[in-house]
């Protein structure tokens, strides 16, 4: 992206944003809620234009419907339905959008690989509606992932899963850009689970964005400028980094002359600041 | 006259072939239906559907006419403004106390006999003409070729809206072509059982389907079963017995739902004894 920039309903999301995604490399894409990371990825998938600058997706102008870009939204409605199983959903992955009475022989072989790719097979019968949240995520890659897209956008693929089975997900997906050799952008809200194999980092608050390694944007001067407020990042005794964001600036609200993308989003901006983030300074 | 002789009546002839249509068609779109959460659209849309048929017997048309118009209407207005399936609820509200609004009027105006009335609020199967059965025939026949033309997209769009609109289906375009679905599934289903009863073919067998299997085209499949098996069976009791026939349909339908919750809840006892 060069110099992108994003109106929505006359409000500015973000702007001057360029950045550059390698093939098979992970980008982690942070920020609070509200700052815009998903319109990120709607932006490639092209269910958003930019009003200002340039994108390029795989060499092209991003277009819907584009078979290289793989996308797994956050909720879906097929998790908790009744009668639908990960093999019919992963298949709709496949000719989901196809009208017509014609079937595709390689269907078959294709939900095969895909479910043999994310581990699903031995669950791939069973309701989605019985399975873990662990589990469903498998499945909601395989589903992503049914056409080898060299580009895969991941949308929270983390949320509510337990220690546990985010670690599993995040091997997967480890293992999908290794095997497949895709670029994957992950939008999360912690960076912790996914450090150990984020190649780059998008951070978006106060509409703007920040990229580059982990090192270059978690910094305290990078992310003291980005939110406006002093942030404070303590290297634990295990060699991790926590970030906190000073308690002091909270008691006096709005002391600064740029106030306004922070106290936009105030309620999420806190409580993401007074998370405490961890990650490997290795 | 003998039960023979009552089935080989014509009127009990159009009612068959109208109530094989009509089945067909409700027990398919009502899988779409009940997948998507819809049933107060279409319970909406059926009595949007009364105001219709009151207004064209004011006005000395026939009921199928105002039917058609204010179904596809509503129809169209629901999938317009509730496009996304989390403001459509608010959407259907507003739609169908508007739309009941004017059949009290078109009623209070209309002041001949009341049967009219009752006949679109309870269905009339035994009235049938052969028009009927022709114009039901063609209109179920065409709602069965465009779901089967549109099912992959159309359960696509249900179960995971994001990603279908990121592989670029239009959500707005499958929502309005789903609720002009449902509209005419609704017109020719108020033929039969009427304004009050349409959920009988349209929602119970398909959520029936859909508790005993996981696999959507089998759910299809059952959810036409088993409207074709509720209507068949409803029809023949009503002539044989005696009683509404949209009773016996709609007896018939729930029951088969009830009967639905209970095999599953005995399979998953089988199972944990399994386990066990």
């Amino acid at each position: 992206m060069e110099n992108g920039a994003v109106v929505l309903g006359g409000r500015t999301i973000w702007k001057s944003a360029s950045f550059r995604i390698e093939p098979g490399t992970i980008t982690a894409v942070l920020g609070p809620n509200g700052s815009g990371k998903t319109t990120l990825l709607n932006l490639i998938l092209g269910l958003v234009s930019l009003s200002d600058g340039s994108l390029d997706v795989l060499g092209a102008p991003p277009h819907r419907g584009n078979r290289r870009v793989g996308f797994m939204a956050q909720t879906r409605a097929a998790d908790t339905m009744s009668g639908m199983t990960g093999r019919d959903y992963i298949g709709l992955g496949f000719d989901g959008p196809r009208f017509g009475w014609g079937r595709d022989k390689a269907k078959r072989d294709v939900i095969r690989r895909a479910l043999a790719l994310t581990g699903t097979t031995s669950f791939a019968d069973q309701p989605l509606r019985s399975l873990s949240g662990g589990q469903r995520q498998r499945v909601a890659l395989a589903h992503a992932t049914v056409f080898k897209p060299e580009l895969l956008l991941l949308d929270e693929p983390l949320v509510s899963l337990d220690l546990a089975a985010q670690a599993e997900i995040v091997d997967l997906i480890n293992l999908i850009r290794d095997t497949t050799g895709a670029a994957v952008i992950v939008v999360a809200h912690d960076l912790n689970p996914l450090a150990s194999i984020v190649d780059q980092v998008l951070w978006i608050a106060r509409r703007q964005v920040r990229s580059g390694t982990v090192d270059e944007v978690v910094n305290e001067a990078v992310l003291s400028d980005l939110y406006g407020h002093p942030i404070e990042i303590i290297v634990t005794p295990r060699g991790r980094r926590v970030i906190v964001g000073l308690e002091e600036e909270f008691a006096h609200p709005h002391p600064h002359p740029h106030p306004k993308g922070f106290v936009h989003g105030d309620e999420s901006a806190h409580s993401h600041l007074s998370e405490v983030y961890e990650e490997e300074t290795t | 006259m003998t039960l023979s002789q009552l089935l080989s009546t014509s009127f009990v002839q159009h009612a068959f072939y109208a109530v094989t249509a009509v089945a067909l068609a409700a027990g398919a779109v009502g899988y779409f239906v009940v997948l998507r959460r819809q049933a107060f659209a279409a319970h909406a849309i059926g009595h949007v559907g009364f105001a219709g048929a009151a207004g064209a017997v004011w006005l000395g048309l026939s009921p199928i006419t105002g039917l058609l118009v204010f179904c596809l209407g509503a129809g169209l207005l629901i999938g317009v403004g509730g496009a996304s399936l989390d403001e459509s609820d608010a959407v259907v509200g507003v739609t169908l106390t508007a739309a009941l609004g004017l059949g009290v009027l078109f009623i209070s105006l209309y002041s001949g006999y009341a049967n009219a009335t009752y006949s679109i609020l309870f269905g009339q199967i035994l009235g049938v003409t052969w028009g009927d059965v022709g114009l039901v025939a063609a209109l179920s026949l065409g709602v069965l070729l465009v779901v089967s033309l549109t099912y992959r997209p159309l359960l696509f769009v249900s179960v995971d809206a994001q990603s279908a609109a990121a592989r670029g289906l239009s959500i707005r375009t499958m929502s309005l072509l789903f609720m002009a679905l449902l509209a005419v599934t609704t017109v020719v289903a108020i033929q039969i059982v009427g304004v009050l009863l349409v959920f009988s073919l349209l929602v119970a067998p398909a959520a029936a389907a859909q508790v005993l299997t996981s696999r959507p085209l089998r759910a299809v499949a059952l959810a036409m079963t088993i409207a074709l098996a509720s209507a068949w069976l409803g029809l023949f009791l009503g002539v044989w017995i005696g009683g509404p026939v949209s009773f016996w349909i709609t007896a018939l339908a729930s029951s088969s739902y009830l009967v639905a919750r209970l095999v599953s809840g005995m399979r998953v006892v089988r199972r944990r004894r399994v386990f066990a």
